[in-house]
């Protein structure tokens, strides 16, 4: 034990470099009795002050220290979002350990590749399924780790592993580790580097296994520096500050719900609020009314196909007035597409005159009533679906990055809105296109380190003078805005030699409220045609409506009445496209696509090389 | 939270009386409403000042007191009760045995109204404990006809019990409304005519405030037991008593404490109707004073305050209206005024008037008001079981969700 530490309460760190850990103790410090986060538990958002929050991340970080974590040492967390995995998360970067995330659904096999693969020596479960995924594949399965922690003891108490360890014994572990060795997790976090691996996030894996890209706390600060607080953000210029809400629900392991809130809250101070599960999101949305937004394309899908069933099932005087306000947000939506993102008198007066009777309710139901910034992002989103959401008064704005540039690429900034692009690169950041193969190419202090252990996939990311390749095909319009064309992997070449990006028509089919998936195919074939998911509900609401009996999804999709609904909606895309790029034949799919079958990502993306092979008689019967 | 009205971080918020400021500044208007009446300074509405209709609005405001508890007992609770009058009876004959002037005939210990009035309530609440275990043996209509028994064996009682209920045809007077520490010149009369602080009162609008408070308080009581947990192992018993036992609600402490608590309700009810009306005879407290509590609680809606409270208004205010009305158009008819074909239709002019059924002399061909009221309540009940089982306050509760889902339906 050392005696020459300086046994006070809140040791000096001035000099030592500000990870997340850092900025939480510094909130801590300033803010003791202000409200960080709030976790709805029994019915009612229990608050959880900075003061609270540090002391348990304090707890927790001795409590890795008693568990013998070393500097560089991985803690993996396989948990839905909640309090204990943002308090872990800090505290492994306290003592400067590396964070890395699971999704809940990750099957079994994937938690155990991702685990052995960061070496990981303490991994969070949160409940007895996924703890059930660690001790099923037998005690050898996972060779490194140490300590399994548990978060909910429901069913586990019975459990007989010697690594398993409760959470709250886990913090009496710290608590007794604190009081005997008070500051050594000052000590360490005064030794933080910049260079110092925070996290590692896995690559979603849409071809071959995950990667696990490693971000440092350089890598961290920069994306906070460029995203959080980039000027000209919000319409009115407002930096995100204590007062503002934000409703933490999309997995935390992933890059983009990390920076939306557990990175803006360290940085800016906005109080997090923890949606109960995904199934209650739209009840949390409106409970929390959060100020600031992030979804992803997904999501903003469902919102809008909800308000648009949800107002077609309405009485015939609401159908009415919502017929007029719909009428009023798409002259809105159009108006302010077209002046980049600002109201024009004509919408301005449109705005003031349906505002009352209709928008203020509708964006009160969706939850999204007080907000001035919402974000979309991580995939490509139909400009439709937002010129819809302008339309009724939300400021909702797309923007590109990858992890592997921690999210720092382009944006697009209020009053300089263009839809269908992903927006100006941010101010003194590197971003090119390559002249020959269209790629996005960047080169920032936000570029990550490399891929965990995988030096070969690392070079092959960078180009010989270090820029780092996304991947995705992009395009420059006006100049100043990137649009992007698609991945450069699922770009189409027709057999008639035609270059075709699939997601933009996906994009398209999914505007409408029926469709949930979509995947064209037609590389190196005669003509494009398309699988199409039904989205259960909707459709099975029309079905309904329409006096038409089914039973199941699949009964559901075999309909002739529901191939003869989407035809149309494929009809209507046609329209938009060229003769080459229109969908000659397409079909239903006879199931819903599920991560755990492997059809989707832990992200919802479709892994189009699995599709095609599951559902290569379907694909074979088009053509 | 400000601007997140669904946003409770504490129950204590989640539970509150009035959790947002549109409630709060309606009960403060309807406050300044109920206070402003008696001094006639609503506009279009200065006739409520009138004595009739003060008298009636005071009746309404006792009934208030009796029809809380026996929601208490029956919305809340669950427990079918048409012995409401019974207990209103005891609290009634309490309250003049304590407080009423002896007489050659009657007994009475004429003490102050601060003990007679809980006296009232208590000597009720007694009883209903003792009728209590019964509910916890019998369910449902089987209860309904153990507390029909109490009402014909009160009436029993108070016909034969002249010392204390008066003579069966004549009754006996009650002590006037008003405060004394002991025997003697009263502090505060509510009996006389006079003025309050500089204003003119009636007797009636100064009973009128009397009750008011009192109705406030009862109901705030009211409300308050029904989102604690009394009330909630009350509902819990209503559901379903054997799932509640099973979930640790222990019934006989629940019904004997609903059973208590609305009979105390029912006596201080019961004391103060038989004080504002002054004298009573013992057919009073009958069957169909029981039954007109049960139709109060089912028009206004079974387990809920305010439906409780509207639906006292409307029972014990809706027969005036309707005689009103009645007279007008009469009037109408008689006079050949504008709306004489209207009342063409239901006024019985003659004999051989076929269309009109409704007469206005008292004995006259056709029905007559008092027969047209409770024929009109009848048919309400009916209606109201079958169109809206939630009462009046349904009809609410429907107005109200329509505009809360807007633009939405669900």
């Amino acid at each position: 034990m050392t005696t020459t530490l300086e046994r006070r309460d809140a040791p000096d760190l001035s000099g030592a470099f500000p990870t997340v850990a850092y900025k939480v103790r510094e909130w801590a410090q300033r803010n003791p009795t202000a409200v960080a986060m709030r976790e709805k538990d029994f019915g009612v958002w229990q608050e959880i002050s900075w003061e609270e929050f540090w002391d348990r991340v304090l707890t927790a970080a001795h409590g890795l220290l008693a568990l013998g974590v070393d500097v560089g040492d991985v803690v993996s967390i396989h948990s839905e979002d909640r309090p204990e995995w943002v308090i872990l998360d800090m505290a492994t970067v306290a003592v400067r350990g590396i964070t890395t995330g699971m999704y809940p659904t990750n099957p079994s096999p994937e938690v155990q590749y991702m685990v052995n693969d960061s070496g990981a020596a303490v991994h969070l479960a949160e409940d007895q399924e996924q703890v059930d995924k660690v001790l099923d594949p037998g005690p050898d399965a996972f060779p490194d780790v140490k300590k399994i922690l548990y978060v909910e003891p429901r069913g586990i108490r019975s459990y007989d592993d010697p690594r398993l360890l409760y959470w709250n014994d886990f913090l009496e572990l710290g608590r007794r580790h604190r009081e005997q060795n008070s500051g050594a997790v000052e000590e360490r976090m005064a030794a933080a580097t910049g260079d110092d691996v925070m996290t590692l996030v896995y690559t979603s894996g849409t071809t071959g296994p995950p990667k696990g890209a490693m971000l440092t706390n350089a890598n961290a600060e920069f994306c906070m520096e460029k995203i959080i607080n980039a000027k000209g953000r919000t319409e009115d210029d407002r930096l995100p500050s204590p007062s503002d809400q934000v409703l933490t629900y999309l997995p935390l392991c992933h890059v983009a719900e990390r920076i939306f809130s557990t990175w803006t809250m360290c940085s800016n101070g906005v109080i997090l609020n923890f949606a109960e599960s995904i199934e209650t999101v739209q009840t949390n949305l409106r409970e929390v009314q959060p100020t600031l937004f992030f979804a992803v394309p997904r999501i903003w899908e469902k919102i809008h196909a909800t308000i648009l069933i949800k107002l077609e099932d309405a009485t015939f005087f609401k159908r009415l007035v919502s017929g007029f306000g719909l009428k009023m947000a798409s002259i809105i939506g159009k108006d302010r597409a077209a002046n980049g993102g600002d109201f024009t008198w004509r919408s301005r007066l449109a705005y003031w005159v349906a505002n009352p009777i209709f928008f203020r309710a509708l964006k009160e139901r969706i939850g999204l009533r007080h907000c001035r910034w919402a974000g979309s992002g991580a995939a490509p989103i139909a400009p439709e679906v937002l010129e819809f959401f302008m339309g009724l008064g939300i400021p909702v704005y797309e923007l590109y990055g990858m992890t592997e540039n921690s999210a720092v690429a382009t944006l697009n900034f209020a009053h300089r809105v263009k839809l269908g692009t992903v927006g100006e690169p941010y101010p003194g950041i590197g971003l090119r296109i390559d002249e020959e193969t269209g790629e996005i190419q960047t080169k920032h202090p936000g570029n990550f380190k490399g891929y965990w252990n995988k030096p070969e996939a690392t070079a092959e990311t960078f180009t010989d003078d270090g820029w780092l390749k996304t991947g995705d095909v992009g395009v420059w319009v006006e100049g100043t805005h990137v649009k992007i064309v698609d991945r450069i992997k699922h770009i189409i070449i027709t057999s008639g030699g035609k270059n075709i990006s699939p997601s933009e028509i996906e994009n398209s089919l999914k505007t409408s409220p029926y469709v949930k998936e979509a995947m064209v195919i037609g590389d190196r074939r005669k003509y494009l045609t398309a699988l199409i998911g039904i989205e259960y509900d909707t459709v099975g609401n029309w079905a309904l409506r329409e006096g038409i009996p089914y039973t199941t999804y699949r009964d559901l999709s075999e309909k002739p009445e529901v191939i003869e609904l989407i035809q149309k909606v494929v009809d209507q895309t046609n329209e938009k496209f060229a003769r080459v790029e229109q969908i000659k034949k397409f079909r239903l799919l006879p199931k819903e696509l599920d991560h755990e079958d492997g059809e989707l990502t832990a992200t919802q993306k479709l892994k189009r090389k699995a599709m095609e092979d599951m559902f290569h008689d379907l694909v074979e019967s088009m053509y | 939270m400000r601007g997140r009205p669904n946003l409770f971080t504490d129950y204590e918020s989640e539970m509150a009386l009035f959790p947002t400021t549109t409630k709060r500044v309606a009960v403060a208007l309807l406050l300044i409403f109920a206070l402003l009446v008696p001094l006639g300074a609503i506009p279009g509405l200065s006739f409520l000042q009138e004595s009739s209709w003060l008298v009636l609005i005071n009746r309404a405001l006792v009934f208030a007191i009796a029809a809380l508890g026996l929601n208490l007992l029956t919305g809340v609770a669950g427990q079918v009760s048409l012995g409401h009058s019974f207990f209103m009876a005891v609290g009634a004959y309490t309250a003049v045995l304590l407080g009423g002037a002896p007489g050659k005939t009657v007994w009475g210990l004429e003490l102050p109204i601060w003990i007679w009035l809980p006296a009232a309530g208590i000597a009720a609440a007694i009883i209903g404990i003792i009728v209590a275990p019964t509910a916890v043996r019998v369910r449902g209509l089987y209860l309904a006809f153990v507390t029909l028994g109490l009402v014909f064996i009160g009436l029993h009682l108070w016909r034969n019990f002249g010392k204390v209920a008066g003579g069966p045809t004549t009754g006996r007077p009650w002590p006037p409304l008003e405060f004394a520490l002991w025997k003697g010149d009263p502090i505060i009369s509510f009996a006389n005519d006079g003025p309050w602080f500089g204003v003119q009162l009636t007797s009636d609008a100064k009973t009128y405030f009397f009750l008011l408070v009192a109705v406030i308080l009862f109901t705030l009581v009211a409300k308050n037991l029904m989102r604690t947990r009394i009330g909630r192992a009350w509902a819990a018993i209503r559901d379903r008593d054997i799932a509640a036992e099973i979930m640790g609600v222990n019934e006989v402490r629940g019904k004997t404490q609903a059973f208590a608590i609305s009979s105390f309700y029912a006596g201080i009810a019961g004391a103060l109707f038989a004080v504002i009306l002054g004298r009573l005879i013992p057919e009073t407290w009958d069957l169909l004073l029981a039954v007109e509590f049960i139709a109060i609680i089912l028009i206004g809606g079974a387990g809920t305050i305010a439906g409780t409270l509207l639906g006292t208004f409307f029972v014990v205010l809706i027969p005036r209206i309707v005689e009103d009305i009645t007279f007008f158009f009469a009037d109408q008819v008689a006079n050949q005024g504008p709306l004489a074909w209207l009342g063409d239709l239901f006024i019985r002019k003659s004999p051989d008037d076929i269309l009109g059924f409704v007469s206005t002399g008292a004995a006259g061909p056709g029905l007559s008001i008092f027969q047209l009221n409770v024929a009109l309540f009848g048919v309400l009940i009916i209606v109201f079981l079958i169109a809206e089982p939630l009462g009046l306050y349904g009809i609410w509760i429907r107005v109200r969700n329509y505009w809360k889902g807007w633009p939405f339906t669900y």
